[in-house]
C-alpha cells in the first residue's frame, strides 16, 4: 500500500451530543457523501455503507476485536471474548454457545420465558397508563438472562445495575474515576454471585450456561467464564429490552401494520424490521491490523474503524424508504446481530424470546393497547439505541 | 461455473451457477434463495445455513470440523449424517451438480 493514496477526509463537525440524539440524518448524509469518514469527535473511521460494514466484520484477520486501547478490559477487570480472535476467541465462545442454541432454547428457555412472560405480562394493570420500560421490557429481559446463565438467585435489580454499569464502564472513554468505582462493586457482586451459584451446578447440572462451561469436559480457565458470563450480561439486557420497545413503537405507530401482523402472525418479521430499523447496537469497534485500503482511502494499520450497522440498515442500496418501520419488506437482511465470528450470541435467544413469544403474547391481552403521547417518547444513544420510556394505554 | 440445486422443504428446485471457491452459503444468499440466511457471512457462528447435502456427493467434501459439529448439534433444524454448514462447503469443479436439501427451519 503506498503512501499516495488519500486517508478518508476529516470531519471536525460532528459532534456525540449529535449522534446520540438522532444519527440517522448524520448517516444519511455520510451514505451520500462521505462513506469512509474520519470523526474527529469520536477518534474513529466511521463506515456508514452496509457492503462496508460487513466486510470488516467478516475479515477479522485483517480487522481486529482485540482493542487494547478501550476501557471494557478495565470495567470487566477481564479480557472477555467480545475482544478475542481467532483460536481463542472461537473457544471460548463454544465454550457458553450450546446455552444458546436453538435446540437448547427449544428445550428449555423458551417454555420457562412463556412462564415468566405470562407473569410479568400478567401483572401489567387493565385500562391503566403504564410505561413499558420498567414495568416489562427491562426486567424481563434480565430474568430470562439471569437463568439463561445459571444466576437465577441475581434479582431483576441486580441484573439491570450489573448490566448498565459494565456498559457504562466500557463506555467511559475519558477514564473518569467513578463508572470504574462503581463497575468494581458490582464486579464483586457478581463474582460472589457465580461462585455459589457454580458450586450448586456441579452438584447439579442444568442446561444454563455457567452449568455447561463449569462442567465441560475440558473447561476454559475460571477467569474466562467469569468473564463471558459478564458480558453476556453487558450485552444480553439491554439490547433484547430496547429491540422489544423499538418494535412495540413502531407497531403502535402503524396500526395498519399491526393488524396484518396480528392477522398473518408475522412476529419473527416484525422483529427482524425493528431490529433492522433501529438497531439496539448501532456501532462496533474494530482495530487495523495491516495498512488497507477501503473504497480507494488509505485505512492505515493502528486506526480504529467503527462499523456502524444502524446506517447499513438504512442502506439505500437495499432498502426503500428506510426510515420507515415497514414489516413486509421483501428482504431484510440487515446486521443489527453484527456478522463474522462475533455474531451475536444470542440472536437466537432474542428471536425465540420477544419475537416469538413477548410480542403476540403483549397483543393478545391487550390488543387495543395505544401509545399516550408518541411525541413524549424519548429517543437516546449512539453506541447503544433505544426509548428511553414507552407509556402505554393498556386495553 | 459450477452448478448447485437447492431443493426448499416443499420441494421446489433451484438450480444456479456458482464460481469456484465460493461457499454453497454464499452461492445461494447471491442468488436469494429462501431457506438458508448465513446471517455471520460465513464464520460458523450462526448455524442458519444448514443443509442436507445429497449422500451422493458425501465422498466428496471435505469432513466436518469439531466446530461444525457442534454449530449443527445446535441448530434449529434436526442435525442428520449428510448434514453441513453450507458456508464450510467451497464449490469446485468436482462438485458440479451439487444438491442440496434445506432443513424445515434456520432460526
Ligand atoms: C435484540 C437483541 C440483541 C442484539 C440486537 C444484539 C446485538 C449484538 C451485536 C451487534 C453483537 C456483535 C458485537 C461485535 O461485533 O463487536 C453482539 C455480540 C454478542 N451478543 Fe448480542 N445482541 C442481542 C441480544 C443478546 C443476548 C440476549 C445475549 C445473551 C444471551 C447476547 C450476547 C452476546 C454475546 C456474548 C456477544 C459477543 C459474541 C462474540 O464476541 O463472539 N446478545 N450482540
Amino acid at each position: 500500500m503506498s503512501d499516495t493514496i488519500e486517508l478518508a477526509p476529516l470531519d471536525e463537525a460532528i459532534t456525540i451530543a449529535a449522534l446520540t440524539a438522532d444519527p440517522y440524518p448524520i448517516y444519511k448524509r455520510l451514505r451520500a457523501e462521505s462513506p469512509v469518514l474520519r470523526v474527529k469527535s469520536v477518534g474513529r473511521t466511521f463506515l456508514t455503507k452496509a457492503s462496508d460494514t460487513k466486510l470488516v466484520k467478516d475479515n477479522a484477520a485483517l480487522f481486529s476485536s482485540d482493542d487494547p486501547n478501550t476501557p471494557m478490559k478495565r470495567a470487566f477487570l477481564a479480557h472477555t471474548l467480545m475482544r478475542k480472535d481467532g483460536k481463542e476467541h472461537m473457544r471460548e465462545r463454544m465454550a457458553m454457545l450450546p446455552a444458546l442454541m436453538p435446540k437448547t432454547i427449544s428445550a428449555h428457555w423458551a417454555p420457562l420465558y412463556e412462564r415468566l412472560a405470562a407473569e410479568y405480562v400478567g401483572r401489567l394493570p387493565r385500562g391503566e397508563v403504564v410505561d413499558l420500560f420498567p414495568t416489562l421490557a427491562g426486567p424481563l429481559a434480565a430474568r430470562i438472562l439471569a437463568h439463561i446463565m445459571g444466576i437465577p438467585d441475581a434479582s431483576d435489580e441486580e441484573m439491570q445495575r450489573w448490566s448498565q454499569v459494565l456498559i457504562d464502564g466500557a463506555g467511559n472513554f475519558g477514564w473518569r474515576p467513578e463508572p470504574f468505582a462503581d463497575s468494581d462493586l458490582a464486579n464483586a457482586e457478581m463474582d460472589a454471585c457465580l461462585e455459589r451459584n457454580a458450586e450448586r451446578l456441579r452438584a447439579e447440572p442444568d442446561a444454563s450456561a455457567l452449568s455447561i462451561m463449569v462442567n465441560s469436559q475440558n473447561p476454559i480457565p475460571w477467569s474466562q467464564i467469569v468473564a463471558n458470563v459478564k458480558i453476556a450480561i453487558g450485552g444480553g439486557i439491554n439490547e433484547p429490552r430496547d429491540a422489544a420497545l423499538t418494535i412495540l413503537y413502531g407497531l403502535l405507530s402503524e396500526r395498519d401494520q399491526l393488524a396484518e401482523v396480528q392477522r398473518r402472525e408475522a412476529w419473527a418479521e416484525a422483529f427482524e424490521e425493528g431490529g433492522r430499523w433501529c438497531a439496539p447496537i448501532q456501532a462496533s469497534s474494530r482495530l487495523v491490523m495491516e495498512d488497507t485500503e477501503i473504497r480507494g482511502y488509505r485505512i492505515p494499520k493502528g486506526d480504529t474503524v467503527m462499523t456502524i450497522q444502524a446506517s447499513a440498515n438504512h442502506d439505500e442500496e437495499l432498502y426503500e424508504d428506510p426510515d420507515r418501520f415497514i414489516v413486509f419488506r421483501e428482504r431484510n437482511p440487515h446486521q443489527a446481530f453484527g456478522s463474522g465470528p462475533h455474531h451475536c450470541a444470542g440472536a437466537h435467544v432474542s428471536r425465540r424470546t420477544v419475537g416469538a413469544i413477548l410480542l403476540p403474547m403483549l397483543f393478545d391481552r391487550f390488543p387495543d393497547m395505544e401509545i399516550v403521547d408518541p411525541g413524549s417518547v424519548v429517543w437516546h444513544g449512539f453506541g447503544f439505541r433505544g426509548p428511553l420510556n414507552l407509556a402505554v394505554r393498556l386495553k | 461455473m459450477v452448478k448447485v440445486t437447492y431443493i426448499s422443504v416443499s420441494g421446489v428446485e433451484t438450480t444456479v451457477d456458482g464460481r469456484e471457491g465460493d461457499s454453497v452459503m454464499a452461492t445461494a444468499v447471491a442468488n436469494n434463495i429462501d431457506g438458508i440466511v448465513g446471517e455471520c457471512g460465513g464464520s460458523m457462528a450462526c448455524a442458519t445455513c444448514h443443509v442436507y447435502v445429497d449422500p451422493a456427493f458425501a465422498g466428496r467434501l471435505s469432513p466436518r470440523s469439531d466446530d461444525e459439529e457442534a454449530m449443527l448439534e445446535g441448530a434449529a433444524s434436526d442435525p442428520r449424517p449428510e448434514s453441513r454448514l453450507s458456508c464450510q462447503i467451497r464449490l469446485s469443479a468436482d462438485l458440479d451438480g451439487l444438491v442440496v436439501r434445506m432443513p424445515e427451519e434456520q432460526m
